[in-house]
């Protein structure tokens, strides 16, 4: 049993709870444990990196430190807390003074910032830890009769000097994953693109237009659901649905599960298990 | 539209600066820039190195006076020592300028501009932005006319100076976007469209459109050109696109070689070798090709400049643009294998005939930049003198033509030469029996100047060359315009500048057979000395019966007498 | 690899152009024209489609000029990225093709089209003109010329990348917000904003920034990163805009707008729980008249689902919050000091 320090993030403890509820299903059929950080703090959400951005390597480099202590890789399975604690821990290795200020305040806590954990999202531990091979022999219920749209977010592919981990233009990762699990992906355009979260509460309007488009080209190509790896592109496309259709004049609805959730079901749990019943856009 | 009290042809860094200065002069006066390209877009952001100023910053004991001896010594005596004396004086005063209007300048510790050395130059005056020079500078110009609001006519192609008798009416000029042809009647037009060496075509490093649409509109209008004949040579430009591999890969070490193998410079400067004079690099290179030492390709003979034994972390550490360019417009990794170079035309010294003002000879005309010629470059320009020239007299032309063009009555321009216009155009998209396109002879012309009007010159082959341009402009009364349409029509535009450089390349063959000597960059292997008897002088074409007729000027001599120039 | 072979064969192959054509004065709608032609290995795409144009289709439209990577005349899009022409190789291309040896070449987005691939440039020029894209000089016009300005390395580095722009609008083509909505300032435009505010030479800092947190301004950014990604000059554009947002927090305060409330908000949440309070995030950025008329609708549906987040009180704080809290504070002494000594200088 491979195990790692699992990040809490702020959403899929209040909005998208049925994320972690999955993963926890889950877990061990795969050989792994997602060891909840209790005493981890929000990253800030791509905000307090200019608000404050001492603060923001303070937090972020506590949250890792935390995972080095118990010497876990820190795992998250949201784009936009993956990208932000990627973008501390990249700043923190290339500036010792920064390091040196905030390890002398968390030395008082017994803590350390080493850089020794890797920060990493639950896709690339199902895809280089669990390994596709092994996903496929444990698929009980493959997806085979779904046409699904990949929507892989933002903060997962860019900026690739921070995340590094797919070419922003081509992703393939969760491609790959869908494959294992017996799904169809179809060619979307908007795989890559964004899905206008963050602006929601500062623009509306724009966030919705943006939404709006990645879910008509879904329908389009007459996808039978969209998949992302993210709660905020979740959050968006699934409970801003009705609101974004309608304000750009769409008919119709698609269905947006979680990465989790879709490994879920491939491993022969129900969507009831798996909290996909919570969803706004039924599935 | 109503009259303008001046008009400037193209949006580089004269075209800019002429505008904010006569802005600046007289905030009160109708002022419009028309540019073929965004004015962002022009050929000054290409310039990389420096502009010189005698600002002291670096060596303190500097002074103007070097910089003017300096400038004079690399014309090969050909300059005009009083408009080089204006070059060099004005030109810390120009730096200072730029740097209080937001230019990004490299510094050095004690927080002023810093300066580095450059070929031909005494002390190192050359001020810098890194590798961007030209491109900060044009974006601070083009900034400031924002904030003045100068009214810009973007993506305007300049068509005909308008003129009744002895003076200008103003411009004729297409709308690209629409296709239309517009009247600009002006007081005072001045030229500022840069130079003419893409006439040399894929050999040369200029922008596709530095065509010389100023020189050859004020050319057919009956003002002078000057000095055409010279035309800078580099040495090592990249084989399929004529860009410039700068001297920097000779400097870490780079050698030059043939297709035997052999590192060719032993054979011309056995000491220096690669490192030699830059005029000296080029003949050498050129040598080689014409002896039959060279890579033959479909894209031209050429050569090699060979990196590889520097290894792969000297070359990414100190030479990273250079691979870049390598890599991006050659397809070729310097660190694998050996780059493809040949000499490419990159600076026209030649254009408007202009006084010390910017003024030509027809009232109210005026040309500033590579475009004009004042001359302050003479037979060869030193580097970091052509931006600090098209700062210095653009700003000059700027200020003259606001304090002048009171002088003028407004007048306009007769609606039918319009209409006339738009048939010459329109008569492009005739479909014709036998046609030409205008793609072949483009490069005919290129390949016919680097082969007889380039780096050496004879008599038998220059008139071989003015023979095939002839036939050339023969042959373009037959160019088919394909695309019929009104709306950004770039067929009709290439074609154009095409009969612009055919009307050009004619007065640079006619003046490299004239010139019975070698000054500069004008190298006659048939009369290989400097012969300032008959030859210390100005050549000036003017167009009779469509073809040049050469006349000559003296040049403005000053304190600096005749010496021989020798490095 | 032997020295001696004189006559250099160059890898070639047939490669397809599919290029999007549209001229308005004879379409009725945009279509594709493929163009097959053989190329050499080393050429670059400009180099390829200006061969096209050359000598099998004369009308084919684009805007190229120096060829060199510095005007930045010949963006368009290739194989669905903004990038330039001219420093782009067609056989880098090849690898990334959908199609097997086929380039589809599409004029920029966001941006009104004009012809072929040529896209009109003058609504970002207006938005340059907008806000203020020039150093406003701190001295007299008078007085230009006389003395330069001392500027210290860490001045001058405050603004170099950004001064390396060309204005290509590859940046401009790839962002997310001007697709939704065609005032928003744009990132090419943000980072002159940012580059001029940056400038110790400027005295226009304040009123610039204050054009800068207006509607469609530096906080309708999303964050997607796409402009960075996109940049041919590798400038972080993200850095530039969040440079914008740093600076109006501290200059104009948190209470500013709506953006920089939302901003605000991590910072207290963080402080206060180290967890982000959700349920109030509307009402703390836009007030609460805003969050009853555009959330309510959706409220009832959230509630039925239990989807909506735990109000303030139930939301648990993390473990070792009272640790955290104590961190938090010591930063933020630190925070003021580092102001102190920056204002003392």
């Amino acid at each position: 049993m491979k195990r790692y320090a699992y990040y809490q993030s702020c959403i899929n403890e209040s909005m998208t709870k049925e994320v972690d509820r999955s993963i926890e299903l889950w877990q061990h059929d795969l050989g792994i444990e997602m060891v909840k950080m209790h005493e981890s703090a929000c990253c800030g959400g791509s905000n307090l990196d200019y608000v404050s951005p001492k603060h923001f390597a303070l937090v972020n480099g506590r949250n890792i430190a935390t995972a080095e202590k118990q010497g876990l890789d820190l795992v998250v399975s949201c784009n936009t807390c993956l990208m932000t604690i990627r973008s501390a821990k990249k700043k923190l290795d290339e500036s010792a003074d920064l390091r040196n200020e905030i390890n002398e305040i968390l030395r008082k806590e017994g803590l350390e910032y080493r850089g020794t954990s890797q920060v990493r999202h639950l896709l690339w531990v199902l895809i280089d830890d669990v390994g596709l091979d092994v996903i496929r022999k444990k698929v009980k219920n493959p997806l085979s009769k779904l046409r699904i749209a990949p929507f892989y977010g933002c903060h997962i592919l860019r900026p690739s000097t921070v995340l590094g981990k797919d070419n922003p233009l081509e992703p393939t990762s969760l491609d790959m994953l869908l494959d294992a699990l017996g799904g169809k992906t179809i060619p979307y355009e908007h795989k890559n693109r964004c899905c206008g979260f963050h602006t929601l509460l500062v623009a509306e309007e724009e966030s919705l237009n943006v939404a709006a488009e990645a879910l008509q080209e879904a329908m389009e190509q007459k996808a039978d659901c969209i998949v992302t790896p993210c709660p905020l592109c979740h959050t968006v496309l699934d409970g801003y649905q009705g609101k974004a259709l309608k304000q750009n004049g769409i008919k119709g609805s698609i269905p947006v599960l979680h990465l989790s959730e879709v490994v879920g079901l491939a491993l022969g749990y129900s969507d009831r298990q798996l909290g996909i019943k919570r969803h706004i856009v039924t599935v | 539209m109503k009259p303008f009290d001046i008009v400037i042809v193209g949006g580089g860094g004269a075209g800019l600066y002429a505008a904010m200065e006569a802005m600046k002069t007289n905030p009160g006066l109708n002022i419009a820039v028309l540019s073929k390209i965004y004015p962002n877009r022009s050929h000054t952001s290409a310039a990389q190195g420096g502009a010189n100023a005698a600002l002291a910053n670096k060596a303190k004991d500097d002074t103007v006076e070097m910089h003017i001896f300096d400038t004079i010594k690399g014309s090969d005596y050909l300059a005009d020592q009083d408009a080089v004396e204006v070059l060099c004086s004005e030109a810390p005063k120009i730096i200072r300028e730029l740097d209080n209007m937001g230019t990004p300048w490299s510094r050095m510790d004690d927080k002023t501009i810093a300066q580095r050395p450059f070929g031909g130059a005494g002390r190192p005056r050359c001020c810098y932005c890194a590798d961007k020079t030209g491109h900060t500078i044009l974006q601070t110009l083009y900034e400031q006319c924002l904030r003045k609001g100068v009214i810009f006519f973007n993506e305007y192609f300049a068509l005909d100076l308008s003129v009744d008798g002895s003076r200008s009416r103003g411009l004729v000029a297409m709308n690209i976007k629409t296709g239309k042809i517009e009247a600009f009647p002006a007081k005072t037009v001045i030229f500022a469209t840069g130079g003419y060496a893409k006439m040399y075509w894929n050999r040369s490093s200029n922008a596709a459109g530095n065509t010389g649409d100023g020189q050859a509109i004020t050319y057919r209008a009956g003002i002078p050109l000057k000095d055409m004949e010279f035309v800078q040579f580099h040495p090592t430009g990249l084989r399929k696109s004529g860009l410039l591999v700068t001297e920097g890969a000779r400097g870490e070490g780079g050698y030059l070689t043939n297709a035997l193998g052999e590192r060719f410079m032993k054979r011309y400067a056995p000491e220096k070798m690669e490192l030699g004079p830059r005029d000296l690099v080029s003949r050498s290179l050129e040598t080689e090709i014409l002896e039959g030492r060279g890579f033959d390709s479909p894209a031209g003979k050429y050569l090699h400049l060979d990196l590889r034994h520097l290894g792969a972390d000297i070359i990414k550490s100190r030479l990273p643009q250079i691979r870049e360019m390598c890599m991006y417009f050659e397809g070729v990794d310097p660190i694998d294998d050996p780059v493809p170079v040949r000499p490419t035309a990159h600076y026209s010294m030649g254009g408007i005939d202009t006084d010390n003002l910017g003024r030509t000879v027809m009232q109210g005309v005026y040309a500033a930049g590579e475009c004009g010629c004042v001359s302050v470059h003479g037979a060869n320009r030193l580097g970091g003198n052509s931006l600090l020239d098209i700062l210095v007299f653009g700003r000059i032309a700027g200020r003259a033509a606001a304090e002048e063009c009171g002088k003028f009555n407004p007048t306009s321009i007769p609606e039918g030469e319009l209409a006339e216009k738009e048939l010459e155009l329109r008569s492009f998209m005739q479909p014709k029996g036998h046609y030409e396109r205008y793609g072949a002879l483009r490069e005919e012309l290129g390949h016919t100047l680097g082969m007889n009007v380039g780096i050496f010159r004879e008599a038998s082959k220059i008139k071989q060359g003015i023979t095939d341009i002839e036939r050339l402009k023969e042959r373009f009364q037959h160019v088919r315009v394909f695309d019929t349409g009104d709306i950004y029509n770039t067929n009709l535009l290439q074609v154009l500048e095409l009969k612009n450089m055919l009307d050009l390349a004619e007065t640079v063959a006619a003046g490299a057979l004239v010139r019975e000597e070698s000054r500069g960059s004008h190298t006659r292997t048939d009369f290989p000395t400097r012969d300032d008897e008959k030859w210390h002088k100005h050549t000036v074409y003017t167009m009779e019966g469509g073809h040049p007729k050469i006349g000559y000027k003296p040049v403005t001599m000053g304190r600096y007498e005749l010496q021989e120039r020798t490095y | 690899m032997s020295d001696s072979t004189i006559q250099h064969h160059e890898e070639s192959r047939d490669v397809t152009f599919r290029v999007h054509r549209f001229n308005p004065q004879v379409d009725s709608k945009p279509y594709f024209d493929d163009y097959t032609i053989r190329l050499e290995k080393g050429i670059t795409v400009l180099r390829a489609i200006n061969y096209i144009k050359e000598h099998v289709d004369s009308s084919l439209t684009f805007r190229a000029f120096c060829q060199a990577g510095i005007c930045g005349s010949c963006a368009m899009r290739i194989n669905g990225m903004s990038k330039l022409a001219c420093t782009t190789q067609v056989w880098d291309e090849l690898d990334k093709a959908r199609e097997p040896g086929v380039i589809k070449v599409e004029p920029l987005r966001n941006l009104p089209h004009i012809k072929d691939l040529v896209v009109e440039m003058d609504p970002l020029v207006g938005k340059m003109q907008k806000y203020s894209n020039w150093v406003d000089s701190k001295m007299p016009e008078e007085q230009w010329g006389k003395k330069e300005f001392l500027v210290s390395e860490e001045e001058f580095l405050a603004y170099d990348k950004a001064t390396d722009c060309i204005l290509c609008a590859s940046c401009v083509s790839e962002c997310t917000i001007l697709r939704a909505h065609k005032e928003y300032v744009s990132p090419a435009v943000l980072l002159k904003s940012y580059r001029m505010n940056v400038d110790s030479r400027d005295s226009i800092h304040d009123q610039r920034l204050a054009g800068l947190v207006q509607d469609h301004g530096v906080w309708d950014c999303t964050h997607c990163y796409r402009c960075q990604e996109t940049c041919v000059k590798n400038i972080p554009i993200m850095d530039a805009i969040h440079g914008i947002r740093e600076d109006a927090i501290e200059r104009r305060g948190t209470k500013d707008t709506s953006g920089a409330r939302h901003a605000e908000a991590f910072m207290e949440d963080i402080e206060k729980k180290g967890k982000l309070v959700e349920a109030t995030l509307p009402i703390r950025t836009n007030g609460l008249a805003w969050t009853l008329k555009n959330l309510l609708p959706m409220a009832f549906k959230m509630v039925m689902k239990r989807r909506t987040p735990p109000p303030p009180p139930l939301v648990k704080a993390s473990k070792g919050i009272d640790a955290l809290r104590k961190e938090f504070k010591e930063m933020t002494s630190h925070v003021g000091k580092d102001h102190e000594k920056k204002s003392g200088e």
